[in-house]
């Protein structure tokens, strides 16, 4: 039975080549979409999914709750870890560790020294008792217990001691920046799982607990916090969460400061579950410079997913449902024969179903191509490879499975509805249908397809305006270079400025901390008291010397600029004006700020300019008088482009000699400011394809249709051109209603693609408009993709010889 | 009694007004025999032969096959029924395009859940009994009309039918071809097999043992 059912499947397949090719292909891009970015959805919510008792562990990380907003910190105030290690209860493991980028380590045998060693930090033997390594050599159980000791993992210690065995390795020293000697007491096998905890050395606690210079190991401050010092906790075997946040509350009640309460800012400590940490955006991972996985991107991504495999199975749907006539006759016969309908449903599944499998085979080499296009979503380390996990594999039939059903289930229906009395007297099998629902399956493939090119259009616009819209202060031909971090004098720093400034291609220079605008923030809160009422103040805080607002063509509206860097003055901007309660700015000079008991006086006004991404609204700012965040900042003499590349090997060959050692970076501010968009032009790159694919899928679905109808209709053009019909008259007719289809598609799509983009929009503070012409603009645009599709198949049609199509009937 | 037809009727509805399609019709066939119908066209002759084979359901009166009330009958044991004992020749061959001679005749069977090597067997014996062994692997379309009559005629055989329905076999045939088809249907019959046929030719309907005439949806009495 089923090997002729197989048979019958390859052979009505292969009797209508187009259509299968059609259906294949539209089902196989929509799956490799799907596909690749299902693994990529697999990869981030398969993070540290391994450890042992991995429900009962805990980072503990902090939230803050001000009047404006709330904060997230991954950090916690190092005080915190001591008091849970003390006198915690329903925790059995406390693991502090502390993210550290030493500069160099000296490997003392070999005399080797490794700059910048990656992923290292401080520990103490809790954490190998929460995280269980593998040990190549030494003992989770004696591991860093004394000062002076490190950890290393395999492929860390294969480089610093090449050759050797773990064991050999051992009691070897390692010595870091020039002054920390330490000895080296276990190797551990890195996690084969995939997991964020990529550490690969692990330094004990304890040979900091004296030291000045990284003292904040040992905080005593409840005060402060640190993204870098974080805290794993694993709970007792009860997992006594509820005891365990409890105590957290009363810590954060005891130690908190009473002054800021009063302004409304809270501090909490919480629990966040060992799960969420790889996609939780709040906090983040470890560090943020490191892949983030966002659950909004993976949530859009499976929306496209899904959009672009929905396309396809339409595809199906259509298609088989239009060509069922086609297989009226063989369906009557089987019934007269005595097929039971549902004898014919799983036969028609089971030619979806090779369809189907057709298709992911195909797909599968989409889906490589399409795994170098997202190549900017997609985290180092993920492969297709990760199709042969079990959990896929099996996902993968499910959903193929699924899909058979989705697509071959309702055609399936239809055929078996059939009448074999009527198909046999050849009468028309589809009284009933009038291709209704082939029509909506159409109009929301076409809605689909046009939300994605309004959305498109309207995220390009977006990016567009960031890029080009007035930051407030001047962006282009001007660099800057960040002074090394080590063994720098500010002497020797200005002293290197003197030399470039005599570069003739250079114009302007200062000496400073960050651009105007960028992605760090430094800020502190200040008071200012007016009529006996204190008014508390965020601001941020931009360091320069005497030339940068000049370089960066910042206009001071009045006053002066601080007189000199050994005494604290403030120009603020006027957005911060504003919220102090002055509108004219000759009337806030002179008014004092109050910071830590120390008065400081606001001595000029400065213009408003954006001092990060147009997201973000303008935040009260002043600007001081200091270089010691040193930073050159200079500008070219020329707009063109041209001779910059000689200016900048004439800068860098000053930089060799004055700093042999350090690499010279140079980074230009222009392109700061469009790196801060790299989420959206990731966005708008993803959104090309789907919409490229979109529009792809559903015309070789509307091909299919009009091949259908024009098959159909054969010999009704063929009459209609013998009686003297043109060809365009014949496109019009048969035409019309396929162009009324996309156009009510289109609109269906404006208010849903209005409505999607105010929300995207929501979360800039500068938008562009939804400009009508967009909308208008991608209607045409598709209109005239779907006429072209249509057009080109009925020219061919009409085009053939009537006698020809009249006699084959 | 093989078939007993008692008072059959049926009508469909055109324009708010009952148009029917058969009157009044009482037949009863006695197993063996070999009855043609006449009548003609528009007459509701093949309305009549897809009510007796089951394909056709009709509105008013009362149909016993082999004793069993059709009229009452579940779909599925109907198609059951159907299914074990009649087989269907048509005017048109209605072959499957897609599949070979061969496949053809064994496609009953897979429906009727014989297993592979009796199917092996009965189609072998099929295509042996109407010479078309040489032939087993072609596509209808690459068989003359009265071969692919042939083809549905061993088609409709070879689940063993009691009963074969033909709604004017020769109708696409030439004469000769015709004849073949005819003198195959008396052969079958004198095995035992019952056979109803619809024709419009006299020299056909002599093959039979009885004639019934139709018009416009009434038997009439001879
Ligand atoms: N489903 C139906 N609806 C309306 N009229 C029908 C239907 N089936 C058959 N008829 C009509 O009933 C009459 C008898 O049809 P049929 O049995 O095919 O005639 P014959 O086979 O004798 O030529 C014809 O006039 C035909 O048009
Ligand atoms: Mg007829």
């Amino acid at each position: 039975m089923y090997k002729t059912y197989l048979k019958i499947a390859f052979r009505s397949i292969w009797k209508s080549k187009t259509f299968s090719l059609i259906n294949v292909i539209g089902l196989s891009i929509g799956l490799s979409a799907a596909f690749v970015i299902g693994i990529m959805i697999y990869y981030d919510l398969t993070f540290d999914t391994f450890h042992a008792d991995k429900d009962r562990i805990y980072r503990v990380v902090v939230d803050t709750q001000t009047p404006e907003q709330e904060g997230h910190s991954k950090g916690v105030p190092v005080p915190l870890i001591e008091s849970l290690q003390a006198y915690s209860t329903g925790i059995d493991h406390v693991a502090p560790f502390f993210l550290f980028g030493f500069d160099k380590v000296t490997v003392e045998s070999g005399l080797k020294e490794f700059d910048w060693p990656e992923d290292v930090v401080i520990a103490d033997q809790e954490y190998f008792q929460i995280f269980k390594y593998q040990w190549l050599a030494g003992s989770s159980n004696t591991a860093l217990e004394n000062p002076y000791e490190v950890i290393l993992s395999k492929s860390r210690a294969e480089k610093y001691f090449p050759g050797k065995l773990p064991e050999e390795v051992i009691g070897n020293t390692l010595i870091y920046e020039d002054s920390l000697v330490v000895k080296v007491t276990g190797i551990v096998a890195e996690f084969e799982e995939r997991s964020d905890f990529t550490f690969k050395e692990f330094l004990s606690r304890e040979s900091f607990r004296n030291s000045e210079k990284y003292g904040y190991i040992y905080d005593t401050s409840w005060g402060s916090i640190n993204s870098s010092t974080q805290l794993f906790i694993k709970t007792d075997k009860f997992n006594s969460k509820v005891a365990v946040q409890a105590q957290l509350d009363a810590l954060a009640e005891v130690h908190k400061n009473e002054e800021m309460a009063a302004l409304g800012y809270f501090r909490s400590f919480n629990l966040q579950p060992l799960k969420s940490l790889h996609l939780n955006d709040n906090y983040g991972v470890f560090d943020n410079s490191s892949y983030r996985a966002s659950a909004d991107v993976l949530f859009g991504l499976g929306f496209i997913a899904l959009f672009l495999l929905l396309l396809g199975c339409i595809n199906f749907i259509n298609l088989n449902t239009a060509q069922s006539t086609k297989r009226a006759k063989e369906i009557g016969i089987r019934k007269t024969l005595g097929s039971s309908k549902k004898q014919l449903v799983i036969q028609y599944l089971g030619e979806t179903f090779i369809l189907t499998l057709a298709a992911a085979i195909l797909s599968l080499f989409f889906a490589s191509l399409l795994l170098r296009v997202f190549a900017d979503f997609i985290p180092p380390g993920l492969s297709l490879d990760l199709l042969k996990s079990p959990m896929v594999i099996l996902a993968l039939v499910l959903l193929l499975i699924l899909i058979t059903f989705l697509a071959g289930f309702y055609p399936g229906l239809v055929l078996s509805q059939f009448k074999p009395v009527a198909v046999l007297k050849n009468q028309s099998v589809l009284d009933g249908d009038k291709g209704r629902l082939r029509k909506y399956l159409t109009v929301f493939q076409f809605v689909i397809a046009q939300v994605f090119i309004i959305a498109t259009l309207l995220v390009g616009k977006q990016i567009n305006y960031l890029v080009n819209k007035d930051m407030g202060f001047k962006t282009e031909s001007i660099a800057y270079i960040r002074a090394p971090s080590v063994n720098t004098s500010l002497e020797k720093y200005e002293a290197f400025k003197e030399v470039i400034k005599a570069v003739p291609e250079v114009k302007k220079l200062s000496i400073a901390g960050d651009p105007p605008a960028s992605e760090s923030y430094s800020g502190r809160g200040v008071s200012y008291f007016s009529e006996g009422k204190e008014t508390h103040v965020q601001l941020q805080l931009l360091y320069g010397d005497e030339n940068y607002l000049d370089l960066y063509g910042i206009a001071l509206l009045t006053g002066r600029l601080p007189l000199n860097d050994s005494i604290s003055e403030y120009v603020i901007n006027e957005t911060l004006m504003r919220q102090i309660g002055f509108q004219n700015p000759e009337e806030v000079i002179g008014q004092q700020f109050k910071v830590n008991n120390k008065n400081i006086p606001i001595v000029g006004v400065m213009e408003d300019f954006n001092q990060s991404s147009l997201r973000e609204k303008i935040d009260p700012m002043a600007f001081i008088q200091d270089t010691q965040n040193s930073t050159l900042h200079f500008s070219f003499q020329a707009n063109d482009t041209e001779n910059w590349p000689l200016a900048i090997d004439k800068i860098q060959t000053q930089w060799k000699e004055f700093f042999p050692e350090e690499t010279f970076n140079i980074n230009f501010v222009d392109e700061d400011v469009r790196k801060f968009y790299s989420q959206e032009q990731r966005t708008a790159t993803l959104l090309k394809w789907a919409t490229g694919l979109a529009i792809l899928i559903s015309c070789l679905g509307l091909l299919g249709l009009v091949i259908h109808t024009t098959e159909r209709r054969t010999k009704e053009i063929g009459i209609r051109k013998v009686l003297g019909a043109s060809i365009l008259q014949l496109n019009l007719l048969l035409g019309k209603e396929f162009m009324l289809l996309v156009g009510f598609a289109f609109v269906v799509a404006v208010p849903v693609s209005w409505w999607g983009m105010n929300i995207w929009l929501q979360d800039f503070a500068y938008k562009t408009a939804l400009s009508w012409w967009v909308f208008l603009l991608s209607g045409v645009s598709l209109m005239i993709i779907a006429l072209a599709v249509i057009s080109i198949r009925i020219f061919a049609t009409a085009n053939t010889n009537p006698v020809k199509s009249l006699r084959t009937e | 009694m093989l078939i007993q037809l008692s008072n059959i009727f049926k009508w469909v509805q055109q324009g708010g007004r009952r148009v029917f399609l058969l009157k009044d019709i009482n037949l009863e066939v006695e197993e063996g025999a070999f009855i043609s119908i006449m009548g003609p066209s528009g007459s509701g002759k093949s309305t009549l032969l897809n009510v007796i084979g089951m394909l056709d359901v009709f509105d008013e009166g009362k149909y016993n096959f082999m004793d069993e009330p059709v009229h009452q009958l579940k779909e599925k044991h109907r198609s059951a029924l159907y299914k074990e004992s009649i087989g269907f020749v048509f005017q048109a061959y209605h072959l499957i395009d897609e599949l070979t001679v061969y496949e053809n005749l064994e496609m009953p069977l897979l429906y009727k859940k014989f297993v592979g090597s009796e199917r092996k067997a009965l189609v072998a014996d099929m295509l042996d009994r109407f010479n078309m062994v040489g032939k087993k692997d072609l596509f209808p379309s690459q068989l003359s009309g009265g071969q692919q009559q042939l083809v549905g005629v061993a088609r409709a055989l070879i689940g063993k039918p009691k009963l074969i329905l033909a709604d004017e076999p020769t109708g696409n045939l030439n004469s000769k071809q015709g004849e073949e088809i005819m003198a195959l249907f008396k052969q079958l019959n004198k095995e035992g097999v019952t056979i109803i046929q619809v024709t419009h030719s006299e020299k056909n309907a002599a093959y039979g043992n009885k004639v019934i005439h139709l018009l416009d949806g009434r038997m009439e009495k001879k």
